[in-house]
């Protein structure tokens, strides 16, 4: 049996910290171990103080490995985010990882539609950096927020197929990169959907013709019901999907089985361990 | 890996490198936590394997964890592959020259608990732990571990199993524990595990109901640690005559409180909630020992063991 990649301890310096709108907060951190390894769709477990029992698992929004830096971005909403959205430049981060099963792209799937929901945005952020390397893939990606988005949205420069019209707003850093997003949200911002980016997602998939669908494959990460809803899209277009998943999470290397979720397997239900076999999962086994 | 002598010792006639142990149900089936980089099995003496069943079990639904004042709660329901599976699959991967292997037994009925230890038996496992104190099962567990009577047929059933270590895992969650431990004694017990978790609940006040999906699960960490101790303590002086030892565990995370353990009269001390924040704690308490161990001139860990000077009771009891 091959032995899974090792998982790094580092104490991570800050490097930067930036705070939107909602509690929302993106931090750049010094991890060269792991930001040498790391991979769309894998996590960080950190601690955020000394005094709380348990770490929290974030999902990586980018890594530089030339740099040594990762970024993450999460939204407080308790006792660990709030300590961690409180730490500052030059603090460092009791840091574990990469950690966590990635999203793994097909060459015989080259339209990846990435959809993601609030904090589930950003490994498919990290994502995009991946597919913009290798011009086999033509990337959509399209995210959905309630919250103001952590970043100015942009009308976009790429034309998106199948798209309402108005509905122009993009994710900036991934414009810049060639790769086309569109935006959801039913709190009216401009340029975006005012819906879920489900229906986004469904309406460029209906414009789709049958050997363009073949070519598709749907990641997502997000909300448990945006999740659900992708996994009966990708069965109503007969498209595969790796959703990636979140848990209460407590040893996050597998050895609690504390995160666990239900799926089916060939052999019948079980139980798998989010941190260590997921966080992503192929969508039918999560919503069969 | 620790390689000072001062720290081994001698547990039912197996060698512990050191006095700390790697609990049953937070390092999985052994070689998990060896992927962080650092962490070494040899840090510790022995490592308790995952709670193991004679069938598979997919345990409880989520949420399985919720962390809480100076603790969490767990409630994971013994999800465990089967005691076939651990044998054949799992432990022939284990690198047993790394620290000694204990084995967790669990079971619904006495029988069960008889059959899996046997199935252990004949396997490279070096000491078999009893859970009778599962809090999370509906059947077994700390059901059998709260009623003494119980708690002897299983252990006498085990007996019959096995010529290895056996080693009762006691329930803190009854009401004396010191008597619970002289009938698994007398059943056959050669060392206990003290304590398991504490039964506890946690409420989200925006839903209204418990956070863990089994809506009550065991309680583990520093919070419980004071009861940890005393119930150590209380099974010590019914063990200790019958020169049985004691794995010391619940909210061990600093040397310090290795070193209460001992003096409360363990022989080795269990490090489970800890390691899911500083996986890499084993070395540092380790050192710690040492530390206490040169500052009070001592030789050996064992001279700590039971040093517990305790205070004089007053002559007229309080009136509190």
């Amino acid at each position: 049996m091959k032995d899974p990649a090792p998982i790094a301890l580092e104490q991570a310096p800050i490097l930067a910290r930036e705070a939107f709108a909602d509690g929302q907060v993106v931090l750049r951190l010094h991890a060269p171990a792991c930001a040498a390894r790391a991979l769309p769709g894998n996590f960080v477990h950190l601690r955020c103080d000394a005094l709380l029992p348990l770490r929290r698992p974030l999902s990586l929004m980018r890594a530089d490995p030339e740099a040594g830096w990762i970024e993450i971005l999460f939204k407080v909403v308790g006792r660990g985010t709030a300590l961690l959205a409180a730490k500052e430049v030059g603090e460092a981060i009791d840091l574990l990882g990469p950690i966590g099963h990635p999203f793994i792209p097909h060459p015989e799937r080259p339209r990846p539609l990435l959809v993601g929901g609030g904090v589930g945005i950003p490994p498919l952020v990290f994502l995009s950096q991946h597919l913009r390397r290798d011009s086999l893939y033509l990337p959509l990606a399209l995210f959905g927020s309630e919250s103001p988005f952590p970043f100015q949205p942009r009308p976009s420069n790429i034309l998106v197929p199948a798209m309402p019209a108005g509905v122009i707003a993009c994710l900036p850093l991934l414009d810049d990169w060639g790769i086309p997003s569109r935006l959801a949200s039913g709190q009216g911002f401009p340029g975006c959907h005012p819906g879920r980016v489900t229906e986004l997602a469904r309406l460029w998939l209906e414009g789709l013709d049958a050997p363009a669908r073949r070519q598709v494959e749907i990641f997502a990460c997000g909300p448990h019901p945006m999740l659900e809803a992708v996994a009966a899209l990708a069965r109503e277009f007969a498209v595969p999907a790796q959703v990636s998943l979140e848990e209460f999470m407590a040893c996050g290397v597998g050895g609690c089985a504390g995160c666990t979720v239900r799926v089916e397997t060939a052999q019948g239900p079980a139980m798998r361990r989010v941190c260590v076999d997921g966080p992503v999962f192929a969508a039918e086994t999560v919503f069969p | 890996m620790s390689d000072d002598p001062r720290l081994a010792l001698d547990f039912c006639g197996l060698r512990f490198a050191t006095p700390l142990v790697l609990l049953s149900g937070c390092v999985g089936f052994g070689r998990e936590y060896t992927r962080v980089e650092g962490f070494s099995n040899g840090d510790a003496g022995a490592l308790c394997l995952k709670g193991t069943t004679l069938e598979p079990r997919l345990g409880n639904p989520a949420h399985r964890i919720a962390e809480t004042p100076g603790g969490m709660l767990n409630a994971i329901g013994l999800q465990n592959p089967g005691v076939d599976a651990v044998v054949k699959e799992i432990l022939p991967d284990l690198d047993f020259s790394e620290t000694r292997v204990i084995a967790n037994v669990s079971g619904a009925t006495v029988e069960e608990y008889y059959e899996v230890t046997r199935r252990f038996d004949d396997s490279p496992i070096d000491a078999i732990e009893i859970n009778i104190s599962c809090p999370n099962v509906k059947a077994g567990g700390v059901a059998f571990g709260n009623d003494p009577a119980m708690s002897a047929r299983v252990v006498a059933a085990c007996r019959k199993a096995t010529r290895k270590p056996l080693i009762t895992k006691l329930s803190p969650n009854q009401t004396d524990i010191a008597d619970n431990a002289r009938g698994c004694i007398e059943a056959g017990s050669d060392a206990f595990s003290v304590i398991n978790t504490l039964m506890g609940m946690a409420i989200d006040v925006e839903s209204r109901a418990p956070v863990i999906g089994n809506n009550q699960g065991g309680l583990s960490g520093p919070a419980i640690k004071p009861v940890a101790l005393l119930k150590v303590h209380q099974v010590y002086e019914v063990a200790a005559p019958h020169g049985i030892p004691i794995i010391g565990q619940g909210g061990v995370s600093s040397a310090e409180d290795a070193i209460e353990f001992l003096l409360a009269g363990a022989t080795a001390v269990g490090v489970g909630t800890a390691l899911f924040y500083d996986p890499l704690i084993c070395p540092r308490i380790n050192a710690g020992i040492l530390d206490y161990m040169d500052r009070h001139g001592l030789a050996e860990v064992a001279q700590i063991t039971g040093a517990l000077r305790l205070n004089t009771p007053p002559a007229t009891p309080c009136r509190c």
